[in-house]
């Protein structure tokens, strides 16, 4: 079981892709609603990977981002983004985010990224 | 009711959300300057969009998309007032649209309205705005580096080389994006990374054209070829590529075909550049510490916190206990019943809502009918605090609306009419909360024309609502006229109100949860309608009483005093009607035995009076005993079960006999 942290600040989201990983072998350890607690729940939790989205309140996930890399430069972070939303995605690639989905998506594209991490 | 839970769940949060952002339209209407609240619009949008796109709800998607847009261009322009009035209406546009689509989809309708006009409007707003004075952040132009790799190659044996031409699905979006990701991750294991298109990091184009030519890599690696393989299946949103392996000699020819292309090496070496998104956020921000629960689960813990009073009074006072010296017990039991108290006022407080919402939805309707009214008028809100049942915040939302509608186009003259009687120009409505006693009361109060009472009763009179002359009815009897149906003294029919139906429809609610509406007016100085509610309806402080082998139950909020009186005390009028007379005034008496045709005791001189109140009415019950006060928890009467009049439900006693509820509004009527 592969142990998943979700970053997201819409309820909607975070229990989407708790449905979808679920069915396959992740187990959702923990969810945050923006990036400081995102970092905190890290510390916590040490998580095998973490999906970040990128607008939130309080925090962003680009910053969170950063801060998680400090804590642990191999971490596996999926950047959860919008369609159109390319300046930022590649921003958190540059920092060192191991892949990003696009909103809205499906169970599959969930899993072939979450496969290839 | 909608079953699907990703449904249901959708529907909550982006309800939330819309709320949400009325309030924060609505702030930024009242002090015309949006700058504080573009972020978080912004980020509400970015949220309904991502969720709407995710359920396929793409016209609510694509609205979220544009306001996000337009939002996104807020963040480096500063904005003139004529355009910051748009930008709200556009909110305003897109709120009601959302509202519109969420209402369907509740009622499990398909979401089928066509967001096309209102996405070109913003559209066209948009590329004028950004015609006009855009100044882009300098930080925007994000820089990526192309420069030699320092690698130093080596020419060891376990050097493999490899191209590979990737397709992407055909709806896999951000192609170059992905590409970079796919490039990107690839510099863990490879080196000398070459790729065509090489500017897909500067050049949102390229996605089309990877799309339709593949992405083309070529690179060398010091890993085994396993894991080189390995890396190329199965990458996400990749349709097929063709992987293979290279000799030196082919690499080396390929790597000068592309370096003829493009003069360097191509690779792509990471800048660490400040986040644009750098936010000024205070790392002691306050955490969320709210949990969204289902109202059913409240409900059925509150229905239980009740049926545990019910059964603490079962212990309590049970049969067998009576006659008993139990100082221990009695000990114990007033200290469950301090606990159980306790957890009856918490319970009822998680089903308390502040007003908030329902004063702010009052903000936004007189803000529409400002402009359509062509009357300016400024709703004063106090008290928007007071907290409430959520069934009250349910049904009290419709009543308020009419009654501010009518105020604004009945109560509040013209600007010339204002002007001409020495009123400020500009109409007030005040909007009121607070809490008094076991209810709360609100108060809508204009400062327009005032009711024609005159009128109203002439009206009255006409329909054969009212028989006598004017001066036998108070002003409250004349006034409360207009709250039956069909009733409205305006000629004209605006859109908004006149129609005669509201008033009644604001009556019947406000019945239904057991309230009541006092309007006051003075002419020329305006009119003022109080609606008292009771705080909760679930569970009355009742005084019982006991008729032959029925047990009533009063509301004790209700009960003004009680007494014994001698019969002969009793006067009859000449219709046979028997009154009290208490201190110089005359009450009727109502002998419940009689009233509901059950049996009495056989000796009812030792009976007792019990005069209840209501309106600033007053009648006498007359009941054998009085039994005691409890709580109860009120159940309301089954729809197969014959409206009696004077019983607003039942309770069940703690020794598990029922008790009928009586309301003294019931007994007023005669």
């Amino acid at each position: 079981m592969k142990r998943v942290l979700i970053v997201d600040d819409a309820m909607f989201m975070r229990s989407t892709l708790k449905m979808m990983l679920r069915k396959k072998e992740y187990e959702v350890v923990g969810e945050a609603q923006n990036g400081i607690e995102a970092i905190e729940q890290y510390k916590k939790l040490k998580p095998d990977i973490v999906t970040m989205d990128i607008h939130m309140p309080e925090m962003g996930g680009i910053d969170a981002l950063s801060e998680i890399i400090k804590l642990n430069p191999s971490v596996k972070v999926v950047m959860i983004s919008a369609a159109g939303d390319q300046k930022h995605v590649l921003d958190a690639m540059q920092i060192g985010a191991k892949n990003f989905i696009v909103k809205p998506f499906t169970e599959d594209k969930v899993f072939q990224v979450f496969n290839k991490l | 009711m909608v079953h699907d839970p990703m449904m249901e769940m959708y529907l909550f949060e982006t309800g939330q959300l819309v709320n949400k952002l009325e309030q924060l339209c609505i702030a930024s209407e009242s002090k015309q300057d949006i700058s504080e609240e573009i972020d978080e619009i912004f980020r509400i949008m970015h949220t309904i969009k991502g969720n709407s796109m995710m359920m396929l709800l793409e016209d609510i998607g694509k609205v979220a998309h544009r306001i996000e847009d337009l939002f996104d261009h807020l963040k480096v322009v500063t904005l003139s007032e004529k355009h910051i009035e748009k930008v709200i209406d556009f909110n305003f546009d897109a709120i009601d649209f959302f509202k519109i689509e969420l209402d369907k989809l509740e009622n499990n309708l398909p979401a089928d309205g066509s967001s096309d006009a209102l996405v070109a409007s913003i559209e066209v707003f948009l590329s004028e705005l950004k015609g006009e004075a855009v100044v882009f952040e300098a930080s925007e132009d994000q820089k990526y580096f192309i420069s030699p790799s320092n690698t130093v190659v080596e020419d060891d044996e376990g050097e493999h080389f490899f191209a590979c031409t990737l397709f992407f699905e055909k709806d896999a979006q951000m192609e170059n994006v992905r590409a970079f990701t796919i490039v990107h991750n690839l510099k863990d294991i490879a080196e000398d990374v070459l790729f065509i298109p090489e500017d897909i990091v500067e050049n949102e184009k390229t996605a089309e054209t990877i799309q339709q030519d593949g992405f083309f890599i070529v690179a060398k690696s010091m890993n085994t070829a396993s894991i080189v393989e390995e890396y190329f299946t199965d990458l996400p949103y990749i349709d097929h590529n063709d992987f293979r392996f290279l000799s030196e000699d082919e690499y080396n020819e390929l790597k000068v075909d592309l370096t003829g292309k493009v003069e360097e090496e191509v690779v792509v070496e990471v800048v660490k550049e400040e986040s644009t998104l750098v936010q000024k956020e205070d790392a002691s921000a306050p955490r969320q510490s709210f949990i969204s629960v289902d109202v059913n689960k409240v409900d059925k813990l509150m229905d239980l916190v009740g049926e545990l009073v019910v059964a603490e009074s079962m212990v309590i006072n049970n049969q067998d206990l009576i006659g008993l010296q139990l100082s221990n017990f009695d000990k114990a039991s007033r200290q469950l019943r301090l606990v159980i108290n306790e957890m009856q006022d918490i319970v009822m407080s998680v089903r308390m809502v502040p007003l908030t919402m329902t004063f702010q939805k009052m903000s936004r309707i007189v803000r529409d009918m400002k402009k359509k009214v062509g009357k300016d008028v400024r709703l004063n809100l106090e008290g928007e605090t007071t907290e409430v049942d959520k069934n009250v915040i349910e049904k009290i939302g419709d009543p308020l609306m009419h009654i501010i509608r009518n105020a604004m186009d009945h109560g509040i003259e013209d600007e010339k009419t204002r002007l001409s009687v020495g009123k400020d120009r500009v109409g007030q409505i005040e909007l009121s909360a607070r809490h008094v006693g076991g209810n709360v009361v609100i108060k809508v109060k204009d400062d327009g024309k005032g009711l024609d009472k005159a009128r109203i009763f002439d009206k009255a009179f006409e329909k054969g609502l009212l028989t006598e002359t004017m001066d036998a009815y108070t002003d409250q009897e004349i006034y409360g006229m207009i709250m039956n149906a069909g009733f409205s003294t305006k000629v004209e029919v605006s859109e908004f109100s006149g129609r005669g139906v509201g008033m009644d429809v604001v009556a019947k609610n406000i019945e239904s949860l057991g309230g009541s509406i006092l309007i006051e007016s003075e002419p020329g100085k305006g009119t003022e309608i109080s609606i008292l509610i009771p705080l909760t309806l679930a569970i009355v402080d009742g005084m019982m009483m006991r008729v032959g082998e029925s047990i009533f139950t009063l509301p004790i909020m209700s009960i003004k005093e009680s007494f014994i009186a001698d019969q002969h005390e009793i006067i009859k009028d000449p219709e046979g009607q028997e009154m009290i007379m208490v201190r110089g005034v005359c009450h009727p008496l109502i002998r419940l035995n009689q009233y509901y045709e059950i049996e009495g005791d056989a000796d009812n001189s030792k009976g007792i009076f019990v005069m209840v109140e209501h309106d600033d009415e007053q009648v006498l019950l007359f009941a054998d005993e009085l039994v005691g006060e409890q709580q109860v928890v009120v159940k309301s009467l089954s729809k197969y079960i014959r409206r009696v009049n004077g019983v607003t439900g039942f309770a069940l006693l703690g020794d598990g006999r029922i008790s009928m509820i009586l309301d003294p509004s019931g007994f007023m009527v005669m």
